[in-house]
Formats: C-alpha cells, sequence, structure tokens
C-alpha cells in the first residue's frame, strides 16, 4: 500500500467513525460520505493538498484515492455482514418449494455469496442495494406478512391462489428476504446498456431488460433455482405495466423502496402520522411512478395504521 | 445586566408569582375559618411584602423600558400594566394602609362607620390581586403542548381578556355599590347597630332601663361586643384578651354618642367578604386552568402542531411524515391546508427526491473539523 493510499484510508476511517452518521447501515454511510466528497470538494481540497494528506494531486485524483478506500473500508464490514445475513438470517429451505430439484443450500448460499460481492463493485448496485439491505437488516416485510397471513385478504391470497406458493408463512418471509438480497442483480447489465434502454429514474425497467438480465444470470448462476431469479428480477418491474409480476416480487419491491432513507423513528412529532403509515400513504398516491401494486399498499397502509406503526 | 442574574431574577419573580397565589388564597381562607389575630397579621405582613416586592419589580421592568425607549411595548404587548394594577395599586390603597393599621395605635380608623364607604371601594381595589394569575402566563411554556410561540401568545391573549373582563367587571360593580347606597349586608349591619347604638343611648339617662337593655341585648343580638360610659367598660360580651386574639381591622365597629361608647362585631361582614374574594378566585383559577388544561391542547392539536409538522416537511428533505388529519376537524382551514400537504406536496417531494439522485446530506464540514488538521 502506498503513502497516499494509506492517508486515505485512515481519512476515511475517521469519517466513517463521524458521530454523524452513527445510525447508518454501512451502505447508506458509504452513500452520505460519496456525497460530502463531492458537495464540499472546494473546501476539502486546500487541506487535502496540504503535507499532511496529498500534496502535488489534484482533486479527481484526490477522489478517485479516496473513493477506491472508502469502497475497500465498506467492504471490510458489508462483506462480512452480507455472509452473516446470508448463513444465519435467511433460511433457505423455501427453495424446496420453488424447485423440485434437490438442491445444495451450502452451495447455493456460497454462490449468492460471491455473485453478490462482484455485482456489488459496481457504484449503481452499490447504490440502489441500499434499500434492499436495510429492508433485509431491519426486517422490514416481517411483520406486515405476519399480519397478511393473518388477515388472509388480498395479499394472502395473491401470494397462495395466485403465486400458488405452497410454503408455509415463515418459508415466504425468507423467500422475500432472498429476494430482497437478489434485487441489485438487474443492475448485471446496467453498464452494457444506457441508461434509457435499461432503467427509469425510479428504479424501474422494462421487460426487454428483465429479460436479458434472466438469460443472462441463468448461465451464470446454474446453481440458484431459475425461478429465485426471476422473482428477483421481476421486482424492478412495474407492475401497473406487468399484470403478471409474482405477488413476492411486488412485495419485494415495495419493501425494498421501503428501505431506502428508512430510519427508525424513537418519537414521531406531535401531530405527524406514523412513518410506515405516512410512507405507505405516500408510496399510494406514488404507485404508477414507482410501478408498485395499489392494492398491496392499501392494505400494508391498514395495517400500518391499526398498528400505528 | 448579566444573564445569570437576570435569570435568577426571572426565577425569583416567577417563585413570587406562585408563592403569592398560595398567599392570596390563605389570606381570604383565614378570616373564613376564624383563624387568630396573629396569623391572619402574619399573613397581612406577607401580602404587603408581596406588594412591595412587585412595586418594586414592576418600576424596576418600568426603568428599563424607558431606558431602552420600550416604555409603549412593555405598558401595552408586554403586558406591563397587568405588572402595574397587580402592585401599585394594591400597596398604595391596600396593604399599606393595613400595615398602618396593624402597627399604629388608631386601628379604630377602620372601624369608623363615617369611612365605611370609602372603605368599600378601597376593598374593591383587592380584586386587582387576581391579574396575579395572568402573570403565570410566563411560566406557559414550560407546559406540555405550549412549546410554540404561537400557541403562548395565543392562549395568553384569550386567557388575559377573559380575566381582564371579569376583573373589571367585578371592579366595576363594587365600586358602583360602594360609593352608592345600594343596600347590602354590610348596610343593613351597619344600619341595626345604629339602631342599637340610638336605642342605648335614649336610655342613657335611666340606669335601670339601660342594664336591663344590655341584659336584653346581650341575649338576643351577640354582635354587641363592649359598651363603655365615660372610658369605663359596663358589658363586655368577651374577656379582654380574646379581642387582641380574634378581632382585627374591619372586624369591628365603634359608635360613639356623648359619654357613650359602643364596639360591635363586623366579622360577618369581612367573612361574607371573604368567602365572596374566595368563590372568585375560585373562579378565576378554573378559568386560567380551563384554558391550559382544555384550550392548549386544543388549540396544538388543531392549529400549531399540524403547522410544525408541515413546517418541518418543508424545510427538510429527509422528512416525509403526514399530517395526522383527526376527522372531526377535517374542513378546518388548517386541516385542509395539510390535506393538499399530505396528498400532493409529499408525493411530489418524493418523486423529486428520486429525480434529483442525490441522497440528503446529514453531515457537514462542521461535523468533520477533528479530522481535518490546520
Amino acid at each position: 500500500m502506498t503513502m497516499e493510499n494509506s492517508k486515505a484510508q485512515l481519512f476515511i476511517k475517521r469519517l466513517m467513525s463521524n458521530p454523524a452518521l452513527e445510525n447508518y447501515p454501512v451502505l447508506q454511510k458509504e452513500e452520505q460520505i460519496i456525497h460530502f466528497l463531492k458537495v464540499n470538494a472546494k473546501q476539502l481540497y486546500p487541506t487535502l493538498t496540504s503535507a499532511n494528506f496529498f500534496p502535488g494531486e489534484n482533486w479527481n485524483s484526490i477522489y478517485h484515492m479516496l473513493h477506491q478506500a472508502l469502497i475497500s473500508e465498506s467492504n471490510l464490514v458489508l462483506f462480512p455482514e452480507l455472509e452473516n445475513v446470508i448463513d444465519g438470517k435467511i433460511d433457505f429451505a423455501f427453495i424446496h418449494f420453488l424447485e423440485e430439484k434437490k438442491q445444495d443450500i451450502t452451495i447455493l448460499k456460497k454462490t449468492i455469496l460471491e455473485f453478490l460481492k462482484r455485482i456489488l463493485l459496481k457504484p449503481q448496485t452499490r447504490q440502489s442495494f441500499i434499500g434492499p439491505y436495510t429492508a433485509i437488516l431491519k426486517n422490514l416485510p416481517d411483520p406486515y406478512l405476519d399480519e397478511s397471513f393473518e388477515r388472509k385478504k388480498y395479499i394472502h391470497f395473491e401470494l397462495t391462489k395466485v403465486q400458488k406458493l405452497k410454503m408455509g408463512r415463515e418459508e415466504v418471509k425468507n423467500f422475500i428476504l432472498a429476494l430482497l438480497l437478489l434485487k441489485p442483480s438487474i443492475h448485471l447489465l446496467t453498464a452494457v446498456l444506457s441508461e434509457e434502454e435499461s432503467t427509469l429514474q425510479s428504479g424501474v425497467v422494462n421487460r426487454q431488460f428483465a429479460d436479458k438480465a434472466f438469460t443472462i444470470l441463468t448461465n451464470q448462476l446454474k446453481t440458484i433455482p431459475g425461478r429465485l431469479i426471476r422473482t428477483a428480477l421481476d421486482s424492478s418491474l412495474s407492475f401497473p405495466e406487468n399484470k403478471q409480476v409474482a405477488a413476492t416480487s411486488r412485495i419485494t419491491s415495495i419493501f425494498a423502496a421501503r428501505g431506502i432513507n428508512y430510519r427508525r423513528l424513537t418519537k414521531v412529532d406531535r401531530g405527524a402520522d406514523s412513518p410506515d403509515k405516512s410512507w405507505f400513504n405516500i408510496a399510494r398516491r406514488n404507485y404508477k411512478f414507482y410501478g408498485f401494486d395499489i392494492n398491496m399498499l392499501d392494505e400494508f397502509y391498514k395495517i400500518a395504521a391499526e398498528n400505528s406503526w | 445586566m448579566s444573564r445569570k442574574i437576570t435569570v435568577f431574577f426571572e426565577s425569583l419573580v416567577i417563585a413570587a408569582i406562585l408563592l403569592v397565589l398560595v398567599q392570596m388564597f390563605l389570606e381570604d381562607f383565614a378570616v373564613v375559618a376564624g383563624w387568630t389575630m396573629d396569623i391572619r397579621k402574619k399573613l397581612a405582613i406577607s401580602s404587603f411584602c408581596f406588594d412591595l416586592f412587585f412595586t418594586i419589580e414592576f418600576l424596576t421592568r418600568l426603568f428599563y423600558a424607558i431606558a431602552n425607549k420600550k416604555t409603549y411595548y412593555y405598558l401595552t404587548r408586554g403586558r406591563g400594566w397587568i405588572d402595574f394594577f397587580a402592585s401599585v395599586p394594591l400597596l398604595i390603597f391596600n396593604s399599606g394602609p393595613m400595615m398602618l393599621t396593624l402597627f399604629l395605635t388608631g386601628s379604630t380608623v377602620m372601624g369608623i362607620g363615617g369611612i365605611f364607604n370609602v372603605l368599600k371601594v378601597i376593598k374593591a381595589i383587592r380584586i386587582a390581586r387576581v391579574l396575579r394569575f395572568l402573570r403565570i402566563i410566563k411560566i406557559f411554556g414550560k407546559i406540555r403542548y405550549v412549546e410554540s410561540i404561537m400557541a403562548q401568545r395565543h392562549i395568553a391573549t384569550i386567557t388575559t381578556i377573559s380575566i381582564t373582563v371579569i376583573v373589571f367587571s367585578l371592579f366595576g360593580v363594587s365600586f358602583v355599590t360602594g360609593s352608592t347606597d345600594l343596600p347590602g349586608l354590610d348596610t343593613s349591619v351597619y344600619r341595626q347597630q345604629l339602631a342599637i347604638a340610638e336605642t342605648l343611648a335614649g336610655t342613657e339617662t335611666n340606669s335601670s332601663k339601660f342594664n336591663s337593655t344590655i341584659r336584653y341585648l346581650d341575649k338576643l343580638d351577640n354582635n354587641l361586643l363592649i359598651v363603655k360610659k365615660g372610658g369605663k367598660a359596663l358589658y363586655s360580651r368577651y374577656k379582654n384578651g380574646y379581642y387582641g386574639e380574634h378581632f382585627g381591622p374591619g372586624d369591628y365597629s365603634y359608635f360613639k354618642e356623648k359619654n357613650l361608647e359602643l364596639f360591635f362585631d363586623t366579622r360577618v361582614i369581612s367573612i361574607q367578604n371573604s368567602i365572596q374574594n374566595l368563590i372568585f378566585f375560585l373562579i378565576v383559577l378554573l378559568t386560567v386552568t380551563a384554558f391550559l388544561v382544555f384550550y392548549s391542547p386544543h388549540f396544538a392539536i388543531t392549529v400549531t402542531d399540524p403547522l410544525h409538522v408541515m413546517e418541518h416537511g418543508f424545510r427538510d428533505r429527509n422528512y416525509n411524515l403526514e399530517v395526522k388529519i383527526p376527522e372531526k376537524y377535517a374542513q378546518d382551514d388548517v386541516f385542509r391546508v395539510a390535506k393538499q400537504y399530505n396528498e400532493h406536496f409529499l408525493p411530489l417531494k418524493d418523486r423529486t427526491a428520486v429525480q434529483e439522485e442525490d441522497s440528503v446530506l446529514n453531515i457537514d464540514m462542521q461535523d468533520i473539523e477533528n479530522i481535518m488538521p490546520g
């Protein structure tokens, strides 16, 4: 490691341990720091070109060094965390309900981890992974799926009668967590295709794009059941435009979005509605923009309202 | 004046306001409960001390207001007029003279019937003491639901209007009834005592008739306290020590006709006045409490809370909580605006945030000063 790299690493380490970022998950911390470096470039440049840091370097090369250092520092936290999520948090037994073919769960887990490590090298993937990853870490879908199974209304009907899932409630929960984990796989092609071709600003992709990604991914990840990949990729499709999107994909899409900017509030302002109720109501109004299923949002909204979530 | 000293004096004033409310209650309660003169004297002295304290406080504030060219502001919007009415007139017309009568030998001044009406008018000034309730508005900010400056101002205004109307109405009524000969308990008692005095004066030359009248009065009218003839006591209802212990200024009346001197018990009037004062005290206390307990939360729920939530949402890009709209107030102007905020602004803000791509930055240069040498 060069002297410059170690200086960059030290600077990033200190930034990451800043109390203002204390409660952020690692990817949100990373996003905040990248944004901070961009916004404050002019103020940071004189200090960062001083003798203590990188004398004589231009801003682009300083930013590059800091960015590299940030990614590697984040990965030191992110990858072991991901390993824990895959190994401990998600029970992949639901796979047996997706494919009759006997699956080796250990190999499956290893494949998913390796795949994630690979695609998470791309900045777009990292950014798009913030929401799903927060949703996994904070177990966001869990209480809503419990309630949906108790109520046996639209969501339950879509899961059991329309999608015809033969698995139990716990398996469905783990299925959704696995889908959240694989949701950023849609970015496998984002560098290949142009922005216009691939994604809209709301993160929604078109059917052709998802199909291309599916073809490539199934070839690359033979140990992961095709149905799991398909459902994960479909979570980036707009439901109002693709009515055949599976219920699990729609749920994944909603909770991945919920995870973006999610912060557990210790105190809600007096006169304000609860965080989840507010979020679902806003999502109901923007459902076309994000491609959400309005009926699912209605049910989640009711659940949030009744439980003051 | 340094901030620490200012804070100290402000805290002292707030403590004094709370204490004086207790003192006001006890002063009248002591009369109704028949507490000894010793306790009542102490309460009267404390009343004088409070009036003096608030007068000094008012003059100090006025002095600073004049020095800072804010006299008009202080006397109007700064509620200096309340400070004035709740201090200076009370000291001059109420507790000050009371101190004089308590400590000067001529305590009978309070009992002379000739100045009865003047006394009634002066007593009416005591009503102004209740204006001190308005001064506890200073403490409103520390009460739940009333953190907002706007809420404090509105609640203070409505409380001030209500209490001032009550106080000045009662003061006006007391002034009119006190300065005219409208019949009341005091005039009826005074007329009765005057009739007794005239009857006794009429029998003064006939010793046996005079004595039998006193015996007759002793049984029928327990208001006759002492009868003196030529400076010598002929009759006394109680032992001497009892009078000093239970009678203060305003508790007795004194009549003199030639050689004859008569003292009558007027505590029934004092008790009646004190009961009225306590009822008045209670009405004002309940009015202020009602505004604080019922109106403040109502104001907060229907005005300031939704406004705060919306202001937070407009100011903070990260904030996306909706305004809670109670069904029964949904048609209120504030909640109609809140509906627009919930249904249009927040969804639009959410979409705009996605389009702008950049996340909301929650750290700034100040946060990293410690890691930026030089």
